[in-house]
């Protein structure tokens, strides 16, 4: 697991917030920092497998991964995505961000604050009440994130 | 290299690709059926089983390229017209699902038939200047057993008798109706009082248990997204009941570059592919087919092969359509609705209305006021997508965050018609290669060059103040339309529209057309090459013209016309795989009369 400074955390949690309000209480600097991270675990926690409730994966009696496995393409993929990602929240950290990186930021902080708790941020689906938007009926596996 | 052999190898596993393999499986002949896309939709052994990897997940599925194809490794360009340059966006255009199952995966299965006069358009409604609008060479009454065929092989759930404008069926969808949005019946009532005539949408969704699969659980998933309960029956059904037959092998992560011809240049004998499941360097296989080679890669992907192999002549890319989509947005008032409209959950889209693709009064006067002989409109959905972290990145950043969210006009009050709207055939919209930028393998990317024809603009300025009328006697109290393309400064569109400068419509058609003159076409009314003639085309590049409708169920019924002609086999067979199984080796020694047929 990459181990960043504190300095690194605060300035990019400062950035999240400034693009979404709250976003950070909900979990979004977990989820950046399991997104930029994603890589570093088999199968990469990119995707997550549906719960329990699909009787294939999650279903804790299957010894099921919770993750969706990629292919090398994908994985290959991912790994220069992610790579270009570090390097945006490195410029953001430094107070250098380029305007591309304030984008990346801001679509981060809106896929952590109403995307599925399973990856880290949404907290609770704190997102999601105060948006009134209701609990899907078939979610991913959120027992490894949250 | 190694090599294998079967009767028919089918390139692309999405609709089209489906259905050519169910019916020839069916018919006791051999497939291999090559995917470039990672398969997440159903196990490759007996008894072939979803693989249940689709949840209610926004993330995955438009976040993080789930389904591909991933715009890092498969780019694609495009540009207006040839002014642009190269290119004026590189990255997502138009992308389906390269995925087992293609895009059909995706969808949320709208399956309306086309009408009779959409397959003679030319004759008619007659020519337009600066359109190449042809008939097809095949008529509504020669594809109609086959629709009805696939849709009882797509499970369509739908209502008979309550569109005026439908064409004539010999049989009634299989399953009935889905549960309606309850907004779409608000917004179809007045569709009613404003004199058009909404119908409940037939769509390849089991309504209820059938097949072995369960019925919708109305999750709100729908419309770009798998179905976590398989509940979508297009193509997962035809794909395990081609495997069930034990004729068909699935390979997914098989990416064909090439077709191989014999001696005579005239003849394929099968495709080259490379594995992707090996990497950084992707081995180059071989499959021999002794029969034919069917594309079925979709009408973007089809004539980039084509192309880079040389075949097909040089109408190949040409001709390309979409839907043009004018979008009309309701917003409806929080007092009135508290719980806003509703799309959250459903299907993204229960009903239609067909009023403007037919002629009337209406449309013949923006026509001539326009100076254009004609004018169609297309089929309008009525419905919505409820996407909160699209919504959110939608509204930028900054303090007004929160109440944006909350007040949630772009989701919890909205409410959508979405015109599918007729795009005229032009020459200049093509795909072809793009001269600069290449895929992850090294082969040229995929590059749209399109600009639409004043006919579709001049048809979404009639529907646009018509439905935002339907939307505020629906009690909205906003109403606005857009486009897809979108009209205006490009820059803009690229960097703050969701919908993106490139048109957005998933429909894509018409870039190996079909006809009865090699000269102005590039497949026959059989679907085959005129240059290549054992190369079939099973997607929607042979449509001649766009229609104004969703065009899935049109090209599955085309795809299994063309296979049913190629092995001989039932063409009413509703469950073609069954029989094979019942009596395969009957079929396998006729499929091998008629494969014999077929060679000589
Ligand atoms: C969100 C969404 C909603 C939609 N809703 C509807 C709807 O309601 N109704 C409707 O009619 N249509 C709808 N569509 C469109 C519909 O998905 C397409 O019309 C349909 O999938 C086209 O089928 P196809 O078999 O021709 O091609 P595709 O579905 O595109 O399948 C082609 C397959 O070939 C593969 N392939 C391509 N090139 C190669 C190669 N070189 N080697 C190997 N494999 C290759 C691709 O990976 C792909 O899986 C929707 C699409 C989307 C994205
Ligand atoms: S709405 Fe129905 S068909 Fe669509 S994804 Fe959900 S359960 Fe499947």
């Amino acid at each position: 697991m990459t181990v960043r400074t504190r300095a690194w955390r605060s300035a990019v949690a400062a950035a999240l917030e400034d693009a979404v309000p709250g976003s950070v209480d909900l979990g979004a600097l977990v989820y950046v920092e399991r997104l930029l991270d994603a890589l570093e675990h088999d199968p990469p926690h990119i995707w997550a497998a549906p719960g329990v409730w699909s009787g294939g994966f999650g279903d804790p009696g299957a010894d099921a991964p919770q993750w969706l496995e990629l292919g090398p393409w994908e994985r290959q993929a991912w790994s220069q995505r992610v790579g270009e990602w570090r390097l945006a929240y490195d410029r953001v950290a430094a107070g250098l961000p380029e305007a591309d990186d304030l984008r990346l930021v801001h679509e981060h902080a809106c896929e952590a604050t109403y995307g599925d708790p399973a990856y880290g941020g949404n907290a609770g689906g704190g997102g999601w009440v105060r948006i009134g938007f209701p609990e899907p009926l078939h979610p991913p596996a959120r027992g490894d994130a949250t | 290299m190694s090599t294998t052999d079967c009767d028919v190898v089918i390139v692309g596993s999405g609709p089209g690709g489906s259905t050519a393999a169910e019916v020839l499986c069916g018919a006791g002949w051999s497939v291999v059926l090559l995917e470039k896309g990672r398969n997440h939709l159903v196990s490759t052994t007996p008894p072939h089983e979803p693989l249940r990897h689709f949840a209610n997940d926004e993330i995955a599925a438009h976040r993080r390229h789930l389904l591909g194809p991933d715009p890092l490794l498969e780019p694609r360009t495009y540009r207006r017209s040839v002014e642009d340059g190269d290119h004026l966006l590189v990255g997502e255009v138009n992308n389906l699902p390269s995925t087992v199952g293609g895009g059909g995966v995706h969808a949320d299965a709208k399956l309306p038939r086309f009408r009779e006069e959409d397959f003679r358009l030319r004759s008619e409604r007659g020519p337009v200047e600066g359109a190449d609008v042809r008939d097809w060479p095949l008529t509504y009454d020669e594809l109609e057993p086959h629709y009805a065929v696939v849709e009882q092989l797509f499970g369509v759930a739908g209502e008979t008798g309550t569109n005026p404008f439908a064409a004539p069926r010999s049989s009634p969808y299989p399953l009935p109706p889905g549960d309606d949005m309850p907004m779409a019946l608000v917004t179809s009532a007045a569709a009613e009082r404003a004199g058009l005539h909404p119908y409940r949408a037939p769509t390849g969704i089991n309504s209820v248990p059938a097949d072995g699969r369960p019925a919708c659980t109305d999750c709100g998933f729908c419309g770009g997204y798998g179905c976590p309960v398989q509940a979508k029956n297009d193509p997962i059904a035809a794909l395990q009941r081609a495997l069930r037959t034990g004729n068909c092998d699935l390979r997914a992560e098989s990416y064909v570059t090439g077709i191989v011809l014999d001696g005579t240049g005239r003849r394929a004998t099968g495709v080259r592919y490379l594995d992707l499941r090996g990497h950084p360097e992707p081995p180059s296989r071989e499959v021999r087919a002794r029969v034919a080679v069917v594309l079925a890669a979709g009408a973007f992907e089809t004539p980039r092969l084509l192309i880079a192999e040389g075949l097909g002549g040089d109408l190949v890319g040409r001709y390309l359509t979409y839907h043009h989509q004018t979008f009309t947005v309701g917003i409806f008032p929080s007092d009135r609705y508290p719980q806003g409209t509703g799309g959250e959950r459903g299907r993204s889209v229960t009903h239609l209305h067909d009023d403007l693709v037919v002629d009337s009064p209406e449309l013949r006067g923006a026509a001539a006021a326009a100076g254009l002989p004609w004018v169609r409109g297309g089929v309008v959905e009525h419905g919505a997508g409820h996407l909160p972290v699209e919504e959110a990145i939608t509204y930028g950043r900054g303090d007004h965050h929160l109440s944006s969210m909350v007040d949630s006009a772009l989701r919890r009050r909205m409410w959508a018609f979405t015109m599918q709207g007729e795009d005229l055939p032009q020459a200049s919209n093509r795909v072809d290669l793009d001269p600069r930028i290449r895929d992850v393998w090294g082969r040229p990317a995929g590059r749209v060059t399109y600009a639409p024809h004043r006919h579709e603009l001049v048809a979404s300025a009639h529907a646009a103040p018509l439905h935002e009328a339907v939307m505020l006697d629906a009690g909205a109290e906003v109403a606005f339309s857009a486009t897809s393309p979108p009209r205006g400064d490009v820059e803009l569109h690229a960097a703050a529209n969701p919908l993106g400068a490139a048109p957005a419509s998933r429909h894509v058609m018409g870039t190996t057309r079909m006809g009865s003159d090699p000269s102005t076409s590039v497949v026959s009314p059989s679907q085959r090459l005129w240059d290549v003639e054992n190369v079939l085309v099973c997607d929607s590049s042979v449509f001649v013209t766009s229609a104004g409708y969703n065009p899935t169920l049109t090209l599955a019924a085309l795809a299994h016309r063309a296979a049913v002609e190629l092995c001989g086999a039932d063409p009413t067979a509703g469950d073609a795989a069954a029989g094979a199984q019942s009596d395969r080796s009957d079929s396998r020694a006729s499929a091998s009369a008629v494969a014999e047929r077929n060679r000589s």
